[in-house]
């Protein structure tokens, strides 16, 4: 019997949890060669996966060589599904600039929100990670960004997120841009805290909030 | 207000179970030492007679109850190849670790603690600090423990993953670093001081339990009995979440278990408290970084409330090192809350 999307997904997803990357690469080959949808097997299987993977960290039954092998398994089944997302066209390429704040070196939650809007029709620059706050400021200024999108995955971390929106106003060009976060410890009353503009616990909430903000019809 | 009795008299009168004037309280002051001198950071690495001024000036402006020759966490695996950034006035942080992968392993060599790197320099610094001080406070130096080592040499993602893949090399580092420790804290332990223990790559945070009895605890033991067999106690700092092997940190042989403030006072009182003392465990960025000097004290006072009957002891302290700017006020806060509440 033949697998029907939604078994590849529970079997992508699986994939990950399992820290399977060879079977995750072949699924992933699989969903291209049936002709699904890769932008789906990559919302509701690899990072479906890696989600669950999460919540086995929270409940202390993985640890970080385990989530290390989770990531490593998405990474592989990432590398088939992205030449094959169907770009959005949009008519108006918004910017968004994009990078885990500085003192973290975590970017896997980062990597998969590129990955996604990217696939929806934004132009994405990526700082990559343990990026100083102003270097968020200096690059979205220079290149006329939309959003700033700021990820981090650890506490300590969290007022580097602060710091961006206080340089905005600082600067007066608060207005300008739209700050969106998310990562392990943020939460929906952080972003208000801090006068972010949105928060996402997932990348695909990423896209569908960056879409909001930028006042895109879905 | 004053104290009437040295940390080391209390130290003492303490662990006979003899009358305190205050229980004994230690922010972990790290390269805020450099603040007190007026140094930048960088300039405390590599200067044995400048780290030991920043620690003594340190400790007579506070008047806490141990002194940690301490920079940053990353000298043993300097001194085996590993790369740093050192920031102007920062912390110093790992920039490349010593290998490239598992088959340069056999290549490592343990330290030198008289040569290599900048250890003799904080040999010196520990020598000048006895020589200042050393008659009325414990001096100790910050080793770091074998399984954060080999994590250093390895980069700690590469081994992370190596632990479920390749067991056999992690045991492999972990014993070549327990030799660069053994060595390092013969040094030590030879110029009068203790070590102090820090193993934050073993934290719950990062590993299973079951990695920990793999990994961590054979070296740990091995490490601690050495540092007993000379006639010295062990304080073992591990952060984040570590309630799941105080068990394994007291059978390990700690004196003193230094908790992080994700972990909790009471239930380690509950759990272990009658087998080692406890240290811990306000919260370094929080409260004694960003908090009032009335945040510090309510802390201070739920340390207490939680675990000064703890049967072998408490020692009230910061949850970890403290950050580099913390305000002098908070940490005067912390020893007068601590004064304040008397020998209890």
């Amino acid at each position: 019997m033949s697998n029907t999307e939604n078994d590849f997904h529970q079997k992508l997803s699986d994939a990950v949890v399992n820290m399977e990357d060879a079977a995750a690469a072949s699924l992933s080959q699989e969903v291209v060669a049936s002709g699904f949808d890769a932008y789906e097997a990559i919302d509701k299987g690899l990072a479906k996966g890696m989600e669950r993977a999460g919540v086995l960290f929270e409940e202390e039954e993985y640890f970080i060589p385990e989530l290390l092998m989770c990531s490593d398994a998405m990474y592989a089944g990432l590398d088939v599904l992205k030449p094959h997302i169907k770009t959005d066209e949009q008519a108006q390429k918004y910017k968004i600039v994009l990078g885990v704040i500085e003192g973290d070196t975590h970017d896997i939650g980062k990597n998969l929100v590129k990955i996604m809007l990217e696939s929806s029709g934004f132009e994405v620059v990526d700082l990559g990670r343990d990026i100083p706050p102003a270097k968020f400021v200096e690059k979205a200024v220079e290149i006329g960004a939309d959003i700033i999108g700021l990820s981090t995955l650890m506490t300590t971390t969290m007022d580097g997120m602060r710091a961006v929106v206080d340089i905005l106003k600082e600067k007066n060009i608060k207005e300008k841009f739209k700050v969106i976060i998310g990562g392990g410890p943020i939460s929906p009353a952080f972003a208000k805290k801090i006068g972010a503009d949105g928060y996402s616990g997932n990348a695909a909430g990423a896209v569908r909030l960056a879409r909001d903000l930028c006042g895109v019809v879905q | 207000m004053k104290d009437k009795m040295t940390p080391l008299e209390r130290a003492k009168a303490y662990n006979q179970g003899k009358e305190i004037d205050r229980l004994p309280c230690v922010p972990i002051v790290g390269n805020t030492a450099a603040r007190v001198i007026g140094a930048k950071v960088c300039e405390l690495r590599g200067n044995g007679q400048l780290l030991a001024k920043a620690h003594v000036a340190a400790y007579r402006l506070f008047g806490y109850d141990n002194i940690r020759i301490f920079t940053d966490l990353y000298t043993l695996a300097e001194a085996m190849g590993a790369k740093l950034t050192v920031p102007a006035d920062e912390t110093a942080y790992l920039q490349t670790p010593a290998l490239k992968d598992e088959s340069e392993i056999d290549s490592l060599v343990p330290v030198n603690p008289h040569k290599d790197s900048s250890l003799p320099q904080f040999l010196e610094a520990t020598k000048c600090t006895l020589d200042a001080v050393g008659s009325e406070v414990p001096v100790t130096g910050a080793l770091t423990c074998p399984f954060t080592t080999a994590s250093f040499l390895m980069g700690t993602e590469k081994l992370a993953r190596m632990t479920l893949q390749k067991p056999e090399a992690v045991h492999k580092l972990c014993e070549v670093s327990l030799q660069s420790a053994l060595n390092y804290a013969k040094a030590i332990i030879d110029e009068g001081a203790a070590p102090s223990l820090t193993d934050p790559m073993s934290s719950g945070t990062v590993i299973s339990r079951k990695h920990f009895q793999i990994f961590s605890y054979p070296y740990l033991k091995k490490l601690i009995d050495y540092i007993h067999s000379r006639g010295k106690s062990v304080t073992l700092h591990i952060c984040g979440r570590t309630s799941h092997i105080w068990d394994l940190m007291a059978d390990a042989g700690a004196d003193c278990i230094s908790i992080d403030n994700e972990a909790s006072l009471t239930e380690a009182k509950e759990k272990v408290g009658s087998r080692v003392r406890l240290m811990g465990n306000v919260r370094p960025s929080e409260v004694m970084l960003d908090g009032t000097v009335d945040d510090v004290k309510k802390a201070v006072e739920q340390c207490i409330s939680q675990a000064a009957d703890s049967p072998k002891g408490l020692v009230v302290a910061s949850g970890c090192s403290l950050p580099t700017e913390t305000p002098f006020a908070n940490i005067h806060a912390m020893m007068d809350a601590v004064r304040a509440k008397g020998g209890i």
